[in-house]
C-alpha cells in the first residue's frame, strides 16, 4: 500500500501588513531594503480573535470546497502547530468537532515549526501505509505573529500567518495531482533550542516579569514572553546542515541532483534560500521560491509553495521533487515525492 | 595564507558593493553591509579556513586586516 499527497488547500488571513507600514513603524528600515533582503513585500496577519484552530477550520472548508472527497471519508487528522489554542486539550480534537469530521477519526497535535510539514508527511505515510488510516488530513496552522513583540522589527518583517490542509491517502483520486511519498531523512540538534524560542510559553517559566532587553545600540533584542530568534545561529545551522540533509536525501533515494526536477524548501526568507541553494549546488531554475506575498509561514510554507509550483506547472506528472524543512528545535527533515 | 585571496573572499560576500574595500577600511561602514553580510562572512571563514568564529569575536574585528589576522592566528594553532 502506498501513500499519496492528493490535494492541498491553504488559507491566508484577510489582514495584510505591507512593507510601507513596517517602514513607517521603523523609519530606520527602508521599504527597498526590507524587500530586497527578505524577498517579502507583505505578510498576512491573523485577526485578534483568530487562532490556529480557526485558521485550520478555514483551510479545511476551502479544502472540501476545492476537492471531491467528503468529510465522512476522513479517518485521521494530524495537526502541526506551535500556537495551539490551549496547552491541553489537543487542538486537533477541537478541529475534529468544529469541522464536522467523524467521531471515529483519530486526531493529534504535534509541535514542530519549519520542519513540521516534512515530519507530518512522514507520520502520515506511516499511518496510511500500515493501514491505520486511509484518508488523513495533515493540517498546518500558525499564528506566530501573535508571539512577536511590537518592537521586534526583524521577526515582524519575516513571519506571516497561514494554515494549510493536505490529503494523504492510499486511495487517490485521479482528478487531482497525485504524489507518492518516498524515503525520508530527519535530523535534530536540540543543543540549539534557545536560538528560536518563546521562553515563557510552557510550564517551565524562566522569568516572572515581562521585560524588553536591548542591545548596545539600543535596538530591541528579546523579551521572554515573545518569540526570540538568534538569526546568526539559525543562519549557520541552515548553511551547514541543509546541504548535508539534501545530500543524504539524494543518497537514501538513490538519486543524483540532476534526477530531481524541482526543490521546494521551507520558505524562510529569500536571502537565506538563495544562499542555501548555492551551497547545495541546485540550479536556480530547479528551485521554487514563493514568499513575496506571504512571508515565512512556518509549517505552512512548504505546502503553500508546493501547491503554487503545481498550479504554475513548474511541477508536472512524472517529476521528482525534494521537499526540505528546517528551523526551530533545531529540527530538519527532507523527502522525495514523485508525481504520477 | 594569501592576504589578497582572503580580501577577495570577504568582498565576494557583499551584494552591490558601493565602494572599494581595502584591508584597512572598516567594512561595516560600507552601505551594502548588514547583518546578513556578516553571517555569510562567518560562514565563509568556517567553510574555507575551518575556523568557528564566534559572534563576539567577529564583532570585535573592525577591519578586514583584523579579521585576516584572527583567521591566520587560529589557523596556525
Amino acid at each position: 500500500m502506498k501513500a499519496y499527497i492528493n490535494g492541498i488547500s491553504y488559507y491566508l488571513p484577510e489582514k495584510i501588513l505591507v512593507n510601507e507600514e513596517l517602514s513607517k513603524m521603523h523609519p530606520e528600515w527602508s521599504v527597498e531594503k526590507i524587500s530586497e533582503k527578505t524577498g517579502i513585500y507583505q505578510r498576512h496577519i491573523s485577526s485578534d480573535n483568530e487562532y490556529s484552530s480557526d485558521m485550520a477550520l478555514s483551510a479545511i472548508e476551502l479544502f472540501f470546497a476545492e476537492h471531491i472527497i467528503t468529510k465522512d471519508k476522513i479517518d485521521f487528522i494530524l495537526f502541526c502547530t506551535q500556537s495551539p489554542d490551549y496547552s491541553l486539550p489537543t487542538t486537533a480534537c477541537i478541529i475534529q468537532d468544529k469541522a464536522g469530521l467523524s467521531k471515529t477519526c483519530g486526531a493529534l497535535d504535534f509541535n514542530l515549526g519549519c520542519s513540521g510539514y516534512i515530519y507530518g508527511l512522514g507520520l502520515a505515510k506511516g499511518l496510511v501505509e500500515t493501514g491505520q488510516a486511509k484518508n488523513l488530513l495533515l493540517i498546518t496552522s500558525e499564528t506566530y505573529t501573535k508571539l512577536i513583540n511590537k518592537k521586534d522589527k526583524t521577526n515582524k518583517t519575516i513571519f506571516g500567518d497561514a494554515a494549510s490542509v493536505s490529503l494523504i491517502t492510499s486511495e487517490p483520486n485521479d482528478d487531482y495531482f497525485k504524489a507518492s511519498l518516498d524515503k525520508f531523512v530527519y535530523g535534530t540538534d536540540g543543543s540549539g533550542f534557545e536560538n528560536l524560542i518563546v521562553k515563557n510559553s510552557g510550564i517551565k517559566k524562566h522569568t516572572k516579569k515581562s521585560i524588553n532587553n536591548y542591545d548596545e545600540n539600543g535596538d530591541y533584542k528579546s523579551n521572554d514572553d515573545f518569540l526570540y530568534m538568534n538569526g546568526k545561529e539559525i543562519f549557520q545551522f541552515t548553511s551547514f546542515e541543509v546541504p548535508l540533509l539534501i545530500n543524504k536525501t539524494l543518497i537514501e533515494n538513490s538519486l543524483e541532483i540532476e534526477d530531481v526536477d524541482m526543490f521546494v524548501f521551507h520558505q524562510a526568507n529569500e536571502f537565506m534560500l538563495s544562499f542555501v541553494r548555492k551551497r547545495c549546488k541546485i540550479p536556480e531554475e530547479k528551485f521554487f521560491v514563493s514568499i513575496k506575498d506571504v512571508g515565512n509561514t512556518v509549517s505552512s510554507s512548504i505546502p503553500i509553495a508546493l501547491l503554487r509550483a503545481i498550479n504554475q506547472k513548474k511541477i508536472v506528472s512524472g517529476n521528482k521533487v525534494i521537499l526540505a524543512g528546517f528551523g526551530v528545535g533545531l529540527s530538519l527533515g527532507a523527502t522525495v515525492i514523485t508525481f504520477e | 595564507m594569501d592576504r589578497e585571496i582572503f580580501l577577495q573572499k570577504v568582498i565576494a560576500q557583499f551584494v552591490d558593493l558601493d565602494k572599494i574595500l581595502s584591508f584597512e577600511s572598516n567594512f561595516r561602514e560600507n552601505n551594502s553591509y548588514d547583518s546578513l553580510t556578516g553571517m555569510t562572512i562567518m560562514v565563509m571563514i568556517k567553510d574555507d579556513y575551518g575556523i568557528d568564529i564566534t559572534e563576539n569575536e567577529y564583532r570585535s574585528k573592525k577591519s578586514i586586516a583584523e579579521l585576516y589576522d584572527f583567521v591566520n592566528q587560529n589557523k596556525k594553532q
